[in-house]
């Protein structure tokens, strides 16, 4: 009985210690907040705010009439029903300015990002920082000696003030990504704000990565980020994306835009580590296209949301370009998780590799969905994709769907999947060297999820880590 | 006059839309989730025929309900065969499809409990419009089915091939199916493991080439206990053919102890192909396997040089696959008429020296037939 009772107060703390984490809101009282809904006077509104140029209000009203003609595919993913744009705002934002100082940030935002580590992991091991709290930017910074070498890290509405970075700004802006492409793509256009604008000149590697960290407190909103990165031949960056929310119990929306130009001879990889709260509908859309000799590194980590719809998009363009793809989802109760990867190979002699796992839990859908496109032009392309699903019980659901379109004959294209459960004979191995079921079962998922983990960020490394003990922990007994 | 309105009226053609649609979809851009086929709008000019048991009717077929309707409205009589309990049927039950007179067969084989059975099904011809076949079985406990099913039409035709299984607890499927020509061809399947300990196995084989289109879409709903699929699936692909593979194993909730496996090895020898393949897994309960396997290119270069070593040249080392194909598939007709329409086709590929040989080598009577 007193075994019990610790149990049961372990978990309780292990539950209540890291869910804070995440779960805390503040009182929007004073913020700024558009009406719910969608229409001309809220888009119009919002260019205004900006002091925008014509032609981004010009391409906020097509997008508008775009999103309002499309519709959501009927045939597949999962269901978004329960989002109604009715009661969204679009437009939510705390009454301050942009800080480059922590000291500058209101407190109950810097404790916001205190709480979830960001200005410790600044100080330690990132060049740059951009924390977006609802609709704005709040705080952007960036080490002096990374500026020095002409990188520039600042939000996109900055960028578009700016007389050299503007012409920049348009040259790129929604090239990628186009307004057609779904329904809420169309959406983020005529509502975007926030994001980055990172642009790394020729030549320069940087020694640290940069970070965005995207913040959604206000209740039954929206945040639509648009991040816009510009690597140029022989650069090399990390980007690491985390984003997050405190749980209610009306839908919140998440549908940014990430647009990537990687030119010839450069890297980038992008990071990402998504903790949504289980009432967002995450409806994000990335895009990367890559240059000859260069490389595209996605590394994906999708623990939060009510539904997600994430399939990051590469288009190798040049000869000899390459793209891997690193994921893992993590769907519990009540989660319905659309996620995997898109890659299209059209230059010669580009190659693919994509590497998921998947986990399943207290009735949670996982959907690996992908496509390898390699295009009549990319002689000698391979590609291949392996995906592996963990089911923890009988009531939650995991369906791999990977398609594959292959135009050239010299092509090579493999795919594998596998679908299964941690086996008894591997629990009762592991209960006999003296750990508890619970302990043993966390033991093999985080096995299960090591070639992800190694791939992050040592600080992301541990959060997801602890995600997944989080999520264990609350299965158990 | 009443001829001529028959005549109007089988002029007229209608759209059949969404054939092989797959349970589960994905991106419609990639044009990867179903297929449309122009085809003869069936007419009734007050003729009764024969349609099989209501019990078929709940077969589910792989090709789509507006597909199947059309092949039992177009079919005329339907063809009903029972096999009784016990019964080890030694003749192959033969469903012959003449593609050159637009036939359209629609067939249900009742295999009672603990009987076996062969039946094998062959599209065949050279011209014409479109033809069709739709084959259910219901296989009861312990049944043994062996099915064939082989299309062979000529360049200029149009064919669509639909097969729905259900297996009771025990029952035994195996499959082979040839898809050896036809300018666009639809093959549908479906198999219901619905009792314990039931299997499928399929060894699906093709050969597309010129502007072929073929369209397949296999489905293995997995409801039963220990139930066990494996399908494998290999393939030529040459010249400017579009082939799409759909292949789903559905591990439906309560399967416990399932165990489901699709393997798929494409060979690529034309510039212009274009290869889709949709290998699907769906997985709604915890203690099951399912895997996939895929592996899609063109002769590696360390096997052609081996060939070459051996003086085949690249060419010659493609058209040996090829016949291997054609040599499979004769292996396996256990039918004298489907061994002769293979042939016929082989003719029409390899070159009548080709099929001569290879009808000499597997001492089978070679009748000089080609499109």
């Amino acid at each position: 009985m007193a075994d019990a009772t610790d149990t049961s107060r372990k978990r309780s703390q292990v539950a209540d210690v890291d869910r804070s984490l995440y779960d805390f809101k503040y009182s929007e009282e004073g913020y700024e907040r558009y009406a719910d809904g969608l229409s001309t006077d809220i888009v119009r509104a919002i260019s205004e705010k900006k002091d925008e140029p014509e032609w981004m209000l010009q391409l906020r009203l097509k997008a508008l009439a775009t999103y309002e003609e499309m519709e959501m595919p009927d045939n597949w993913g999962p269901s978004i029903e329960m989002l109604d744009l009715n009661h969204i705002s679009t437009y939510v934002s705390p009454q301050t300015k942009q800080a480059n100082s922590w000291d500058d940030v209101p407190e109950d935002i810097k404790n916001t990002f205190e709480r979830l580590g960001i200005p410790e992991a600044e100080r330690e091991s990132l060049a740059g920082v951009g924390a977006q709290y609802d609709s704005e930017i709040v705080y952007h910074n960036m080490r002096e000696e990374v500026a020095d070498q002409g990188v520039v890290y600042t939000t996109i509405e900055d960028a578009l003030h700016d007389p050299e970075l503007e012409p920049l700004v348009h040259q790129y802006f929604g090239t990628l990504i186009p307004m057609r492409d779904h329904k809420f793509a169309a959406l983020h256009y005529a509502v975007w704000s926030g994001g980055s604008f990172v642009y790394v000149p020729e030549g320069v590697t940087l020694p640290y990565p940069l970070q965005s960290y995207f913040r959604l407190n206000a209740q039954g909103a929206g945040q639509f980020e648009h991040t816009l990165i510009i690597v140029e031949p022989g650069a090399d960056l990390h980007f690491i994306e985390g984003c997050s929310a405190p749980k209610y119990y009306e839908a919140n929306l998440h549908a940014g835009a990430v647009e990537l130009f990687v030119k010839d001879h450069a890297r980038l990889r992008y990071s990402t580590i998504e903790n949504w709260s289980k009432n967002m509908f995450n409806l994000n859309t990335k895009r990367a296209t890559v240059g000859a000799d260069s490389q595209m590194e996605w590394v994906s980590g999708s623990f939060g949301s009510h539904v997600s719809y994430l399939y990051p998009t590469t288009f190798l363009q040049g000869a000899r370009s390459s793209c891997e793809f690193t994921g893992i989802t993590f769907a519990g109760a009540t989660q319905d998780l659309d996620t995997g990867c898109k890659v299209i190979l059209n230059g010669p002699d580009t190659t693919a590799s994509v590497d998921t796992k998947s986990i399943s839990k207290d009735g949670g859908i996982n959907t690996f969905r992908s496509s390898v496109v390699v295009g009549r032009h990319a002689d000698r392309a391979r590609a291949t994709v392996s995906c592996a699903s963990l089911m923890l019980d009988d009531i939650s659901r995991s369906d791999t769907i990977p398609a594959m379109d292959v135009r050239n004959g010299s092509a090579s294209v493999g795919h594998e999947a596998t679908i299964g459960r941690i086996s008894d004979d591997t629990i009762l191995y592991l209960m006999s060297r003296g750990c508890s079921e619970g302990e043993a079962r966390t033991m093999v998922v985080n096995g299960f999820a090591d070639p992800v983990s190694k791939e992050l960020p040592m600080e992301y490394a541990i959060e997801m880590n602890n995600l997944i003990k989080l999520e264990m922990e609350g299965a158990i007994g | 006059m009443a001829n001529q309105i028959i005549e109007a009226h089988q002029e007229q053609t209608s759209t059949i839309s969404r054939v092989n649609v797959p349970p589960a979809q994905t991106w419609n851009y990639l044009r990867i989730n179903d297929l449309s086929f122009e085809v003869p709008t069936p007419h009734f000019v007050g003729d009764v025929y024969a349609r099989l048991p209501r019990m078929f009717e709940g077969v589910e077929c792989g090709i789509g309900d507006e597909a199947a309707t059309w092949i039992v409205r177009a079919s005329g009589d339907a063809r009903f065969v029972e096999v009784k309990a016990g019964e080890q049927r030694e003749q192959p039950i033969y469903v012959d499809i003449d593609a050159s007179a637009t036939e359209v067969r629609d067939t249900g084989v009742l295999v009672r409990t603990g009987a076996s059975a062969t039946i094998v099904t062959c599209a065949h011809g050279c011209e014409g419009d479109t033809s069709a076949s739709l084959l259910r079985v219901v296989a009861e406990r312990d049944a043994r089915v062996t099915i064939i099913e082989l299309v062979a039409c000529g360049s200029g035709q149009q064919h669509l091939d639909a097969i729905g299984i259900d297996a009771a607890e025990g029952a035994r499927i195996d499959m082979r199916q040839y898809a050896l020509g036809g300018s666009r061809v639809a093959l549908g399947l479906a198999c219901s493991l619905a009792g314990t300990g039931a299997r499928f196995a399929l060894d699906s084989r093709y050969l597309a080439s010129g502007r072929d289109v073929l369209d397949v879409n296999h489905v293995v709903r997995q409801r039963g206990r220990v139930t066990r699929s494996d399908i494998v699936t290999t393939g030529i692909l040459a010249d400017a053919a579009r082939k799409t593979m759909r292949e789903t194993i559905d591990l439906v909730h309560g399967a416990k102890g399932a165990e489901g496996s699709e393997i798929e090895t494409v060979l690529v020898t034309g510039d212009e192909v274009v290869n889709k393949t949709l290998p699907v897994i769906l997985c709604d309960e915890e203690d099951v396997a399912g895997n996939h396997g895929a592996s899609i290119g063109a002769i590696s270069p360390e096997q052609l040089g081996f060939l070459s070593s051996r003086g085949l040249s690249d060419d010659v080392a493609e058209r040996l696959f090829a016949r291997a194909l054609f040599d499979d598939a004769l292996i396996h007709a256990d039918v004298a008429e489907a061994r002769q329409a293979v042939l016929a086709r082989a003719t029409e590929v390899l070159g009548i020296d080709v099929a001569r040989d290879i009808a000499e080598v597997l001492d089978i009577d070679f009748e000089e037939a080609s499109c």
